[in-house]
């Protein structure tokens, strides 16, 4: 394929992207020098670094990161062994795999906002899970600033678990039995044969959900937006927070958002530029 | 000992199921008792009376009707439409099978503009500054009765000449009202009096199936003696789209119809843009093998791992600018542009696999790159295409934050159910659930429906990304 071919093929999405992705981008970074007002959008003034400073020294913006730190660090490990696990049981089972995967999907593709609002009910008062934990402990569930955190957290899991266990359970599928047979011959136990055979073949697989589970968890919103609300402020990541310091009506801050906003990339690029690179270096290997 | 293993791992995943579908089960029970009464402790599992009522209330609010005669409503526009489709499947032979793809082509475009654009204005009363919709629906029904004509020109029996003659008579009579507008004989926009009775409703319901609806899927289903499935996917979309679309209107109930009505168009539009310029670029890309397409690949990428935020707030700040918040298009766009590096990574992964050779001998034989791509390489890769749409479906359908920020008002579904249902009171727990309930009933369908692709579609885009 010659370039103008090329082009003539990409330009669409390319454009899309540059209009829509790269321009924004730039205003971004551009309007987080400003002070700007979500109700007087027309007047920016120049402010220089003064945002940064200030969220830098924000208690509340050192607590949306601290909490969405320990929400990455344990939901995404969490959820992808949670899923190899299954999706190790379910390799070894061929009767009814369609309805267990069915059911076993919906967590994933349900509407976020929705799968919170249904999970959160079975916590409030005449809530199932509220009252079984009045029967055992004799007390009423409350959600209290204490335990919202892991209820959000408990919620994530049961969320993306399905993610993880599709695309290991796909992995599976590719795994050539005679690997695990030969291994078997020479009397590897079902562990050993886990962790010499199958982990080995699902290494690709094991990083890219890591990768994709680890951007998509750091930018979780709708779920915590649901579930904290504006009762429980300290159990906001820094995508609520982001969007409420914006959306506020007390606040409205838009300048303060942008600024938020590009800590939230440069956060995210800490972790993956490695892997960009790395993929860079892949797609110009395979093209020679 | 097999036995024992074999069950053992059949109740291990009959308790995962169960952690699964837990809360959909506790939502669907608790929507449909009468009412949760937060003061109780114990949940709510019997001695209440089962009803549908928190469903009528969070879709209608209505006291005189409930959701038995949105059943009715959707079931019969169903029958109906099933049964015109079925004359157009008897009617077509392969003789009138070009014209009539064209014909269903145009007579979807103007269906969709008239009830788009033309239906709330004849509806609603008539204001002063509304003139520029009398030129546009002037310009429309002159659309329309060309479309009239060819129909009954086309037409390879009695049944098409008596339904295009019937389009032809009700553009008359719509242009004959135009005109008195024009000569300022009648200040009243309606055409028929929307009436909040069951008679009323039914009177509309079959003028518009008889004049609309009718010769479109008449249309379409002129197509379906080929062997594809896509008009059967035309009709029966326009089916539904149609039946929720006319159901507030004629029974004069809440706006959440709006609401659905908003996450379908939304959707559609988001996967019929994405895919179609993402399809491109994704050939491109697996094709070329320039230093550019790396780059843009690893920019893409990039593009994937941002957070939403950090786009949602410039667009709604250039949105604010242009005039344009609160509207499907700016949501559409948002939708599109944050798809892209998804949409063109997984269409790459499904053309590495289809051979090169296949287009080359078609550009052998004369064809140019482009002509090849659409004949030879898409009618291959539908199974890939059926794939990507279902992710950039779920994308647009499940959408919370864009909505939030870019639509203070004009919502769709998951913004609705947020805003309308938050609250401690037990009618807003009930509602809260019976809204879950619908809300999550077309996506499960739509898996059911193709949930062979959806796996295929992950494991695929993951064993080779």
């Amino acid at each position: 394929m010659n370039r103008r071919t090329f082009w003539g093929f990409t330009i669409p999405s390319v454009g899309v992207m540059l209009v829509l992705m790269v321009f924004p981008l730039v205003t971004t970074i551009w309007f987080s020098l400003h002070r700007l007002k979500i109700d007087d959008i027309d007047n920016p003034t120049w402010l220089g670094l003064e945002n940064y400073r200030e969220l830098l020294s924000d208690e509340q913006f050192w607590a949306a990161f601290r909490f969405t730190l320990i929400f990455v660090l344990i939901t995404v490990p969490v959820h992808m062994i949670f899923g190899l696990g299954v999706a190790l049981v379910l390799d070894k089972v061929t009767r009814g795999r369609a309805i267990y995967m069915a059911a076993l999907l919906l967590p994933f593709i349900v509407t976020p906002v929705v799968g919170t609002v249904i999970y959160k009910d079975l916590f409030e008062r005449g809530g199932l899970l509220a009252w079984v934990y009045e029967l055992i402990r004799d007390t009423p569930f409350v959600v209290t600033k204490g335990n919202v955190k892991w209820l959000i957290i408990i919620q994530q899991v049961w969320h993306v678990m399905p993610f993880s266990l599709i695309t290991f359970f796909a992995g599976l599928q590719t795994l050539p039995t005679e690997r695990s047979e030969a291994a078997a011959i020479d009397g590897a136990n079902y562990w050993r044969n886990l962790w010499h055979v199958v982990l080995p073949h699902l290494r690709v697989l094991l990083l890219f959900v890591a990768l994709i589970s680890i951007m998509d968890a750091y930018r979780v919103y709708d779920s915590v937006f649901v579930f904290a609300g504006d009762r429980f402020t300290e159990a906001h990541t820094l995508q609520v927070y982001n969007v409420e310091q914006v959306l506020d009506p007390n606040i409205g801050r838009l300048g303060k958002g942008y600024a938020i906003a590009v800590l939230n990339i440069v956060g995210i690029f800490v972790v993956l530029v490695p892997f960009l690179w790395k993929s860079y270096k892949d797609q110009i290997a395979e093209r020679h | 000992m097999r036995f024992f293993k074999t069950s053992s791992r059949h109740i291990t995943l009959g308790l995962l199921v169960i952690w699964s579908v837990l809360p959909f089960a506790w939502a669907i029970q608790s929507s449909i008792k009468f009412t949760r009464d937060v003061a109780r402790k114990e949940p709510v599992l019997w001695g209440y009376e089962t009803t549908s009522s928190a469903y009528n209330k969070f879709w209608l609010d209505s006291d005189e009707i409930n959701m038995l005669h949105v059943l009715v409503f959707i079931v019969t526009f169903g029958v109906i439409a099933a049964l015109i489709g079925y004359v157009g499947k008897l009617v077509s032979t392969p003789a009138n099978e070009r014209s009539g793809r064209g014909l269903a082509a145009a007579a979807v475009v103007a269906g969709v503009f008239f009830v788009w654009k033309i239906v709330p204005i004849i509806t609603e009363p008539r204001t002063a500054d509304n003139n520029n919709a009398v030129a546009l629906l002037s310009v429309l029904l002159i659309v329309l009765l060309v479309i009239a004509v060819l129909l009954i020109r086309t037409g390879p029996s009695k049944v098409t000449t008596v339904l295009g003659t019937g389009v032809l008579g009700f553009m008359l009579v719509c242009l004959a009202r135009v005109i008195q507008i024009y000569l300022g004989e009648r200040d009243q926009w309606s055409l028929w009096e929307t009436e909040s009775s069951l008679w009323g409703a039914v009177g509309v319901v079959l003028t518009v199936l008889t004049f609309i609806v009718g010769p479109i899927l008449l249309g379409v289903g002129m197509l379906r003696n080929r062997d594809q499935s896509w008009p059967w996917f035309v009709s029966v979309g326009l089916w539904l789209g149609m039946a929720l679309w006319w159901f507030p209107r004629v029974f004069a109930v809440d706006d959440k119809f709006d609401y659905f009505v908003n996450s379908i168009i939304v959707t559609v539009l988001t996967m019929l843009i994405s895919i179609s310029i993402g399809v491109l670029a994704g050939y491109a890309l697996a094709r070329y093998s320039g230093v550019s397409g790396a780059v843009i690949l690893i920019v893409a990428l990039a593009f994937r791992a941002l957070p939403r935020t950090a786009f949602v707030l410039p667009y709604y700040f250039a949105a604010q600018k242009l005039g344009i918040l609160d509207s499907r298009l700016v949501i559409v766009m948002a939708l599109v542009a944050v798809n892209q590096p998804f949409t063109i990574w997984m269409f790459r992964t499904f053309f590495m696999d289809v051979p090169k050779e296949m287009e080359e001998a078609a550009m052998m034989d004369g064809a140019t790159r482009f002509e090849a791509f659409r004949k030879i390489i898409i009618p291959i890769m539908w199974p890939g295409i059926i794939a990507t749409s279902l992710f950039t479906l779920l994308l647009a359908y499940n959408e919370f934050l864009f909505v939030r920020v870019l639509a203070p008002t004009n919502w769709t579904l998951p913004v609705a159910i947020v805003s309308l249902t938050a609250g401690e009171s037990s009618r807003a727990l009930t509602e809260a659930a019976a809204a879950s309930v619908s809300i999550t009933l077309p996506i499960v369908v739509v898996i059911i429906l193709f949930q062979k692709h959806l796996v295929k579609g992950l494991g695929a885009g993951a064993v080779k990304g």
